[in-house]
């Protein structure tokens, strides 16, 4: 019958139509670059997306390789990458929502260990990580920050301080963390002390509703933000003189704060401007409007930091938060040196230079 | 509730439409005869497939995706057409059934097994008169039950069986149809589904792939309904129905690299009343009230949230009072026109600090107009909605009033043709949800935020004709469409991955061709079959910001092809089928990168089933291998579905 011929016909061509398929599929991967001079960004990417990318760029080639990791190494990071840092020729990279913290070799990204943060398999959310005097320090939601010994790779201590610690400063022999209580309807409003040579929390400074965001000008003095409760309390930047014991603070509006050479750099908070501040530490105002001079347009500013070298800041762009993302490189007078993407890494949000 | 096309029967319209309402379970409609797009999937369909509620039926129709979140327990919601998850209406037994805190809702919580048919209905059904309601989402999907079949007066009846299969499903069900007096019919039904849901899946992560077993994904449910239909002297009707549902179930989570644990879980305590009177008050002019009370419970924890109380214990509680009032009337030979006005007040309270617990009136008034003759059939309306959120602490958000179009035009070459041309336009809007506008926890409220339009245009050719040979029918129908989101909500961070805000900023172009075909024939007086298939093509593209890195990009989880065939033989006491739903690969993020494509897939599915009819009843038995070829397959990126598994049925009725 004609008119089962033409049914036949379309079906023919559907499954034509269905049998093209004409995207790109992953390339495999390449083989990654010797790494030299350069910078490594931690890419948080996406919650429950399992895409957390490290790129690593080269200054010499200008060159970016996202993700550098899984080149190195064959397999993924995990969840949510929430910071990382080189220390004593290591790599640690912090998985808050895998619930481990990644060890590599700090130049070729080597895998070399997991530590586990699970506490009876429930992940503690490790979020933060510092180091001093030979250890590295890991905050953990669970109101714990643990104690890492950096050639056995163990915990060898939790210490206890208060609700959902978010980060930590080392200044004076002492660790200092901003204990948030963002997970909870009452939030926390103190810094917790932990004496180097105790490893146990010796108190707790009243700083603010929600402190996040901390730092230190190594001359006796630290800098919190306190974000407020997003209703009511409004954020403020409290400066904390360590020998005086005395607080001082203004309205501020800032996500997070970086000291360096006597100026206070920051990111606009979640009620700023999406910009980048420059902030006088004795007086808590600002230098100028903004931090860049030359005009340089960024989204949204959420990597901060600085080559402690050069005083190069490094701003991480993390756009939409769901697409590619780009690091900005300015000079300390403000003005732009490079820039790149790190794409497909999504939300870079720490930069970190090369030890070789 | 297609509008089956009632070319040279204009002076019966309104007895049709009252014979459609009363008689739902013995319309035989024929959906490629309707002047917008309409597909529907009949009881024989639903036996064919393995589909434990609606959403698995669902998954059938052109168009759609069915987020399934995998398993039974698993989540699952629709989006039309790419008009995303809320724009898609559910009615059963023909009243919307809404959420205003999520605007969507779990289709896993409706079984399949007493359903009479499930159908999907681009723009407005096709049906008068109707609750104005129904007239505010771009697309319904509406489901019946067999309780107010006529057939049902006749005599007692009753059912009952079990499903048994993979990963520990256990599913019994019960109903009888009582006629207590000659106008009266009682009946009841009721479900119960046990699953695990342990199902084996696939980590590949280079040194540390592994095979796992999906955990916390088990489901225990109950649901059941009551259902009264009375006949009047007058010719009257009264349906009513009391449903309840009640589950507990885990949320496994989506899977996450070197972290298995997965504790929170989901309860719900679902309730309605409906009930609906329907009276022909004359030759011309038919009226529907229709009324009902719904109260959802939801109550989610995770013992592991690492807050000061030690977990989260969140409950919510969402009441609505319902009520429609509706006329036909026929206005000399060609038109015939329909009012509507409905009122619903919406309220949901919570456990959480400073909820601001909303109460939401809303108003839909619906004016429809109906053209008839010889070969052409018009149809317009239009909708006004009036939305007023009152919140006991906080911003409530601004009053809305607006009215939305829409327009339908079929066109058949002659009465007896068997090609039916067809095109609508409808403009609509979903409102923020509760969720949306009131959800405290990580989001900035913002009162301010507006609806979101979509704008659907369909042109389209059907094909319907019977035979008299092997073949006994064919229908096919082909539709393209172009569609058109503006003030698209969305998520936006406000300068912290952690706290977000809701803005109206997305635009997306939609273009598509969706393509269903149907065939019935039969080889000899014993053996006959039937086939069907539905094809979409499609192209979702983000069109908010032109300087964006994802400007004309494809919204996340956009296949450009996707599609079903059905395919059943029929010999005796015995039927066997093939069923196959596949998908092309799509993208689970805006940003269009090989990185984030998520790989096309296909499901198989085979099923033999036996009759052994006995004197006063008979027994049916089925075997199914679902997922014949064990692919494994996410539909939600990270939320695994099940592989190859088996179930097998029986049922004793006396149907």
């Amino acid at each position: 019958m004609k008119k089962n011929k033409l049914l036949f016909a379309a079906l023919v061509i559907v499954a034509f139509l269905f049998s093209c398929s004409k995207k790109d599929t992953p390339a495999p991967p390449p083989v990654p670059p010797k790494v030299t001079t350069g910078a490594f960004v931690l890419n948080q990417g996406t919650y429950g997306g399992n895409n957390t990318t490290l790129t690593y760029y080269d200054f010499a080639t200008g060159t970016q390789t996202t993700d550098f990791f899984k080149n190195v190494n064959g397999f993924g990071l995990g969840d949510t990458g929430s910071d990382m840092i080189i220390y004593g020729g290591k790599m640690y990279i912090v998985m808050n929502v895998s619930g481990y913290v990644a060890v590599a070799n700090s130049i070729t990204a080597k895998f070399m260990d997991t530590i586990s943060f699970k506490n009876a398999g429930v992940n503690r959310g490790p979020e933060n990580i510092a180091a001093a005097e030979g250890k590295v320090f890991v905050s953990s939601t669970d109101g714990t920050v643990a104690v890492i010994d950096t050639s056995s790779l163990t915990v060898t201590k939790f210490i206890t301080v208060g609700s959902n610690p978010a980060q930590m400063v080392v200044a004076s022999d002492i660790l200092y963390v901003s204990n948030t209580g963002g997970f909870s309807a009452t939030y926390d409003s103190t810094v917790s002390v932990i004496p180097l040579n105790t490893l146990t929390e010796s108190g707790r400074i009243v700083v603010g509703i929600n402190p996040g965001s901390i730092t230190t000008d190594n001359t006796g003095s630290i800098y919190v933000v306190c974000t407020g409760d997003y209703v009511a309390v409004k954020p403020r930047l409290v400066k904390i003189n360590i020998n005086s014991s005395t607080l001082q603070s203004v309205d501020s509006t800032f996500g997070t704060i970086r000291y360096y050479n006597s100026n206070l750099f920051t990111t606009g908070g979640y009620l700023g401007a999406a910009n980048v501040g420059i902030f006088n530490p004795s007086t808590l105002a600002a230098v100028r409007a903004s931090f860049i001079t030359d005009g340089t347009a960024i989204v949204n500013p959420y990597g901060l930091d600085i080559d402690p070298a050069t005083g190069d800041v490094y701003v991480g762009d993390a756009k939409d938060y769901v697409s590619s993302g780009e690091v900005f490189c300015f000079d300390k007078t403000g003005k732009k040196k490079f820039s790149f993407s790190v794409s497909p890494g999504i939300s870079p949000f720490k930069t970190v230079l090369v030890q070789q | 509730m297609p509008g089956a096309f009632l070319f040279a029967q204009n002076k019966s319209d309104s007895a049709k439409v009252l014979q459609k309402v009363t008689v739902t379970g013995e319309r035989k409609h024929n959906p490629f005869t309707a002047i917008v797009p309409v597909q529907v999937l009949n009881h024989e369909a639903l036996l064919q497939m393995n589909a434990e509620n609606i959403a698995d039926a669902a998954k059938y129709f052109s168009g759609v995706l069915i987020k399934d979140y995998g398993g039974v327990g698993g989540l699952k919601t629709i989006s039309v057409r790419s008009l995303g998850g809320l724009n898609t209406g559910l009615v059963y037994d023909g009243i919307n059934i809404a959420d205003a805190q999520t605007g969507q809702v779990d289709l896993s919580k409706f079984s399949a097994t007493f359903v009479q048919s499930v159908e999907l209905d681009q723009a407005n059904p096709q049906q008068i008169p109707m609750p104005a309601r129904i007239y505010s989402s771009a697309s319904i999907l509406s489901f019946t039950s067999s309780s107010f079949n006529t057939a049902n007066f006749s005599k007692a009846k009753w059912l009952a069986g079990i499903n048994a299969g993979s990963f520990g499903l256990w599913q019994p069900y019960a109903g009888v149809y009582v006629p207590v007096s000659k106008n009266t019919v009682v009946s009841a039904n009721a479900e119960a589904t046990w699953a695990t849901g342990d199902y084996p899946y696939h980590i590949e992560n280079g040194m540390f792939s592994q095979k796992a077993y999906r955990t916390n994904s088990d489901i225990q449910s109950y649901q059941g309904e009551i259902n009264v239909v009375n006949r009047f002297a007058d010719s009257s009707t009264l349906q009513t129905k009391a449903w309840g549902y009640q589950s507990e179930r885990g949320l496994p989570g989506s899977i996450i690299f070197f972290n298995d644990i997965s504790v929170q879980r989901l309860e719900d305590k679902d309730f309605f009343i409906q009930s609906r009177y329907l009276k022909k008050l004359n030759e011309t002019t038919t009226i529907l009230a229709s009324a009902k009370y719904s109260s959802l419970f939801t109550k989610y924890t995770d013992p592991n949230f690492l807050n000061n109380a030690g977990g989260l214990d969140d409950r919510y509680t969402q009441n609505e009072m319902y009520g429609s009032l509706s006329l036909s009337h026929r206005l000399g030979e060609y038109f015939s026109f329909s009012v509507a006005s409905d009122l619903a007040s919406t309220h949901l309270s919570a456990n959480i600090n400073s909820f601001p617990t909303p109460t939401r009136m809303s108003v839909w008034n619906n004016l429809m107009i109906e053209f008839t003759k010889s070969h052409w059939q018009i149809n317009a309306s239009l909708l006004n909605t009036n939305i007023n959120d009152k919140t006991i602490s906080g911003t409530a958000a601004v009053n809305k009033n607006k009215f939305t179009p829409a327009f339908a035009i079929g066109y058949k070459p002659d009465p007896e043709s068997p090609f039916l041309f067809r095109f609508f336009y409808k403009e609509i809007f979903r409102m923020p949800t509760f969720n949306d506008l009131y959800y405290t926890y990580n989001i900035n409220i913002n009162p301010k935020l507006l609806p979101e339009y979509s704008e659907q245009y369909d042109a389209g050719i059907t094909y319907s004709k019977n035979f008299n040979s092997s073949v006994s029918q064919i229908s096919f129908s082909a539709d393209g469409y172009y569609n058109n989101i503006r003030d698209k909500i969305i998520a936006v961070p406000a300068q912290n991955l952690f706290i977000w805000t809701m803005k109206n900023i997305g635009k997306v172009r939609i273009t598509g061709i969706d393509l269903n075909g149907q065939i019935n024939g039969k080889f000899s007086a014993d053996l006959k079959w039937s086939a069907r298939i539905a094809y979409t093509w499609q192209r979702a593209l983000d069109v908010t910001d032109p300087l964006s890195s994802v400007y004309k990009d494809e919204i996340p989880y956009t296949p450009d092809q996707s599609g079903s065939g059905m395919a059943a033989v029929f010999y005796k006491i015995w039927s066997a089928g093939y069923n196959i739903l596949f998908s092309d690969e799509r993208y689970t993020l805006g940003e269009n990168d090989p990185t984030n494509l998520l790989p096309g897939w296909n499901e198989q599915d085979v099923f033999v089933s036996a009759r052994f009819p006995f004197k006063n009843f008979q027994t049916i038995i089925k075997g199914e291998v679902n997922n014949i070829f064990n692919q494994q397959y996410d539909v939600i990126h990270y939320y695994p579905m099940p592989g190859r598994s088996y179930k097998l049925s029986i049922t004793i009725n006396n149907l």
